[in-house]
């Protein structure tokens, strides 16, 4: 009997904690989890111009059916070399998870700041955007609930909209719209900015009806589509409103503009 | 010092035969010879204050800070080595830290003296240290009332078994001298550093046991005392540090605080003034005598 | 007989069984907070002109359960801030004595390069309003990361760095916003409309006195007690102003009404 065994028992317990079993019972499914992500809503849309960029997004931040707050921006200058950002060049908009799209910009923010420093110039929009989608990449499996838009002017001069999802794939494009709203917008962008679904009246019948052409859009008319896009998806999105926050990327400098959206 | 150089002061935690540590007592040699600090604990508050020798003129007047605060409501004042000091400081802010970790409230001034004087005595026990150069006065207010627990929930009991006893009588002002020995006491007024002799002489004067005086009387009296310890002869120039500690409802709040500039430039004119008043009496008694003749 | 020292005193193990020191080894998945347990409900505050008021009631709840009632959930720090808890307490104990630690940190400095008479200066070297809200959005969101969230929603009223009012508010998630007037849990539903209605913009919020704030608070905190279950009529307040922080921690609701509200349609026998 193991009781009178001069030698410890060889299997089962014994009197050294360190030989105590292990406990190993199956972990009950828990009954609430933490989920990491929430959704606080808005919608944000970039536009190129020939010689410009229009970025803009709503001031709205929401949790379910509550306005957390009705002004939070999701537009932002980066890489400037002071913190009032004066003397950016570039613009960032980040929608969807508000803590991550914060994170995100504050380290792009950071990244454009040192590369600006260590080399005396700042960042190419180019460059820039290969840079976010690495940052957006290295997250791949706990990945920033954010779809970014990055905007600026490219080496020739010329309006540059970069669009992302949240793990990292990007594009240049004429246009994007992000966000809640953004099914809402693309398909208007898509008409009024390159011109699908209109073709020239009267030039053929069927296939051979000829697209009319795509002209570069004057910042006034991109304003306006601007405004008007917004204007729509507040009518039909109850997470876009409050406030239209614009950033206009010009060769002279960014310009900011707020206006008011509905606020029901 | 009679048994100098036998051997016997080579190493810390070597006795000599006469039973002397003499790591120890050159440590002391070495406070014997920082400016003057002292401290003063009166009825409603403790005073710290230091003699700042001016070692060079490129240093930035009020800047280097001699007192330190450790917690709140504890400052410590030292004379010797500088960087014995900042260490002294370092290990108490730990010590004050790791109390408000384990036990949910301040530190006693006491419980911190008797932490520190435990750390300098094991700074004279191996050979692998030497002691610290400095003799450190701490300072502190207890508070009377009964305090918040960091981060407390409730009120919990008022009085009895996790509570104050209503007719105990709870902390208050205490001043402790730690010396590079570990020896520690508790003090009305303590002195060290160059100018100790006429310092605690001064402080002999002062009826800090019976009766008490008011904290701004002390910081009055502490003013003048740095600057009737300060030997002309020796130094040339010199700046004065002072802290104080009041309870919650006294000027301070309980807090560890720097004397604001405007009392403390009264309590250095009024220094100034009885420093002449008395070289004026002593030439007065001199003229006398001269007439006596 | 096993004689070995490690059996000394120790019940047989053919009588008793083997002792079972499973509980030493714990080598499930490592535990994090997954839920809250002891809670505090809403915390709300509106900004006036010159300054902000918070209030949060003195309960805390273990479940349905209203477990403490002399719970102090709004705080401050330096005198110059205070931090309103909801959610879990214990992890509002957690934050409190971090941000004393941060308090007694700030002590240490002696701003030796200023003048010490001056108040403006000496303020301005010490951590305002705003870098705590920046510091708990950043902690929050550190821990959410990590997958071990510290269960609060945190309002944080005080002065930022220019001396502006500023009101803000940090959850569990990291997420982080401001607003002239915030609540957190019921109170994002329940009194937020009500505060909405005083203070929309920050251009109305600078025009309340500071006794309308404190009546539209004490409004808010009279619907919430009705209607939020988890609530209670005993709670703190707190008015912030560039003078200082007055937090009453003890205050019971007024004017109270359960009378029977037979003249509001659906409640009494009136049809039209």
């Amino acid at each position: 009997m193991a009781m009178f065994s001069q030698n410890p028992l060889l299997n089962g317990p014994n009197y050294s904690f360190s030989e105590a079993p292990k406990f190993n019972a199956p972990e009950g499914a828990r009954e609430h989890r933490f989920d990491p992500y929430t959704d606080n809503g808005g919608s944000t849309l970039a536009i190129a111009g020939a010689d410009f960029t229009i970025m803009a997004g709503d001031t709205r931040l929401t949790s379910g059916y509550s306005i957390n707050s009705r002004f939070h921006p999701k537009v932002f200058k980066i890489g400037g070399t002071t913190s009032d950002q004066k003397d950016a060049t570039l613009v960032l908009s980040v929608v969807g998870f508000a803590a991550d799209g914060e994170a995100l910009k504050e380290r792009l923010d950071a990244i454009c700041k040192m590369y600006r420093y260590r080399h005396g110039k700042p960042m190419s929009v180019k460059a820039c955007a290969q840079r976010l989608s690495t940052i957006l990449y290295q997250k791949r499996f706990f990945p920033y609930y954010a779809y970014a838009i990055l905007g600026g002017l490219d080496e020739e001069g010329k309006g540059a909209v970069y669009s992302y999802d949240p793990v990292g794939s990007y594009e240049r494009e004429q246009c994007r719209a992000g966000g809640a709203a953004a099914s809402l917008i693309m398909p208007f962008l898509d008409n009024q900015v390159n011109f699908k679904n209109q073709f020239i009246p009267g030039s053929g019948e069927g296939h051979a009806l000829q697209e009319r052409e795509r002209r570069p859009l004057s910042r006034q008319e991109v304003e306006t589509l601007v405004k008007d896009a917004f204007d729509g998806a507040v009518e039909r999105h109850i997470e876009v409103g409050d406030g239209l926050q614009m950033m206009i990327i010009t060769k002279e400098g960014i310009e900011e503009v707020v206006l008011p959206l509905k606020k029901d | 010092m009679t048994s100098i150089g036998t051997g016997y002061d080579l190493s810390n935690s070597i006795f000599s035969p006469d039973g002397r540590n003499f790591q120890v007592e050159y440590a002391m040699k070495a406070v014997e010879n920082g400016g003057t600090s002292i401290g003063i604990r009166c009825k409603d508050g403790v005073v710290l204050a230091v003699e700042k020798i001016i070692t060079s003129k490129l240093l930035k007047p009020g800047a280097n800070k001699r007192i330190a605060t450790v917690d709140r409501h504890l400052g410590v004042v030292s004379s010797g080595m500088l960087p014995d000091g900042r260490h002294f400081v370092d290990r108490a802010r730990d010590e004050a830290r790791s109390w408000r970790d384990n036990f949910k409230t301040p530190i006693t001034t006491a419980d911190l003296a008797s932490r520190m004087g435990n750390y300098l005595q094991a700074h004279t026990l191996y050979q692998s240290v030497r002691p610290f150069g400095i003799t450190a006065i701490v300072g502190g207010f207890d508070a009377q009332e009964e305090s918040p627990v960091d981060g407390e929930v409730g009120n919990g009991p008022s009085c009895g078994a996790g509570g104050k006893n209503p007719d105990k009588k709870y902390g208050g002002p205490f001043l402790y001298m730690i010396e590079p020995s570990g020896l520690y006491w508790g003090y009305y007024g303590a002195a060290t550093g160059k100018g100790r002799q006429a310092a605690k002489a001064e402080l002999e004067k002062l009826d800090l046991t019976g009766e008490g005086i008011t904290l701004e009387e002390a910081v009055k009296e502490a003013a003048r005392i740095i600057y009737v310890a300060h030997d002309d002869s020796k130094d040339k120039e010199f700046e004065l540090e002072m802290s104080w500690i009041s309870g919650k409802d006294g000027p301070t709040k309980g807090l560890h605080q720097e004397v604001p500039k405007a009392l403390r430039e009264e309590a250095e004119r009024l220094a100034k003034k009885s420093l002449d008043d008395s070289d004026d009496e002593e030439e007065e008694k001199k003229d006398g005598d001269k007439m006596e003749e | 007989m096993d004689h070995r020292p490690q059996a000394w005193g120790r019940p047989r193990d053919d009588v008793y069984g083997a002792y079972d020191g499973s509980y030493l080894n714990n080598s499930g998945p490592r535990t994090v907070t997954q839920s809250p347990v002891v809670t505090g409900t809403s915390v709300i505050a509106i900004k006036f002109k010159d300054g902000i008021v918070m209030a949060a009631d003195n309960l805390a709840s273990y479940g349905s359960l209203a477990r403490f009632t002399d719970v102090k959930r709004l705080r401050t720090f330096l005198g110059t801030t205070v931090i309103g808890f909801g959610g879990d307490v214990s992890d509002m104990q957690f934050l409190d004595r971090h941000l004393e630690e941060l308090a007694v940190d700030e002590s240490y400095e002696a701003e030796p390069t200023i003048d010490e008479d001056d108040q403006e200066a000496k303020k301005a070297s010490q951590l305002n309003a705003g870098n705590i809200y920046r510091y708990l959005q950043k902690l929050m969101y550190q821990r959410r990361n990590s997958f071990d969230p510290l269960w609060n929603h945190i309002l944080v009223a005080g002065f930022d760095s220019a001396s502006k009012p500023l009101l803000g508010s940090v959850d569990l998630r990291g997420t982080s916003f401001t607003s002239p007037s915030l609540a957190t849990g019921f109170g994002a539903a329940l009194a937020q409309p009500i505060m909405r209605k005083y203070a929309a913009t920050e251009e109305d919020a600078a025009k309340l006195t500071r006794e309308q704030a404190v009546g539209v608070i004490k409004e808010c905190m009279k619907v919430l007690f009705y209607r939020d279950a988890r609530s209670l009529d005993r709670y703190s307040i707190a008015i912030v102003t560039k003078d200082g922080i007055e937090l009453k921690e003890d205050e019971q609701l007024e004017k109270q009404s359960w009378a029977f509200a037979e003249r509001i349609k659906g409640y009494g026998t009136q049809t039209v």
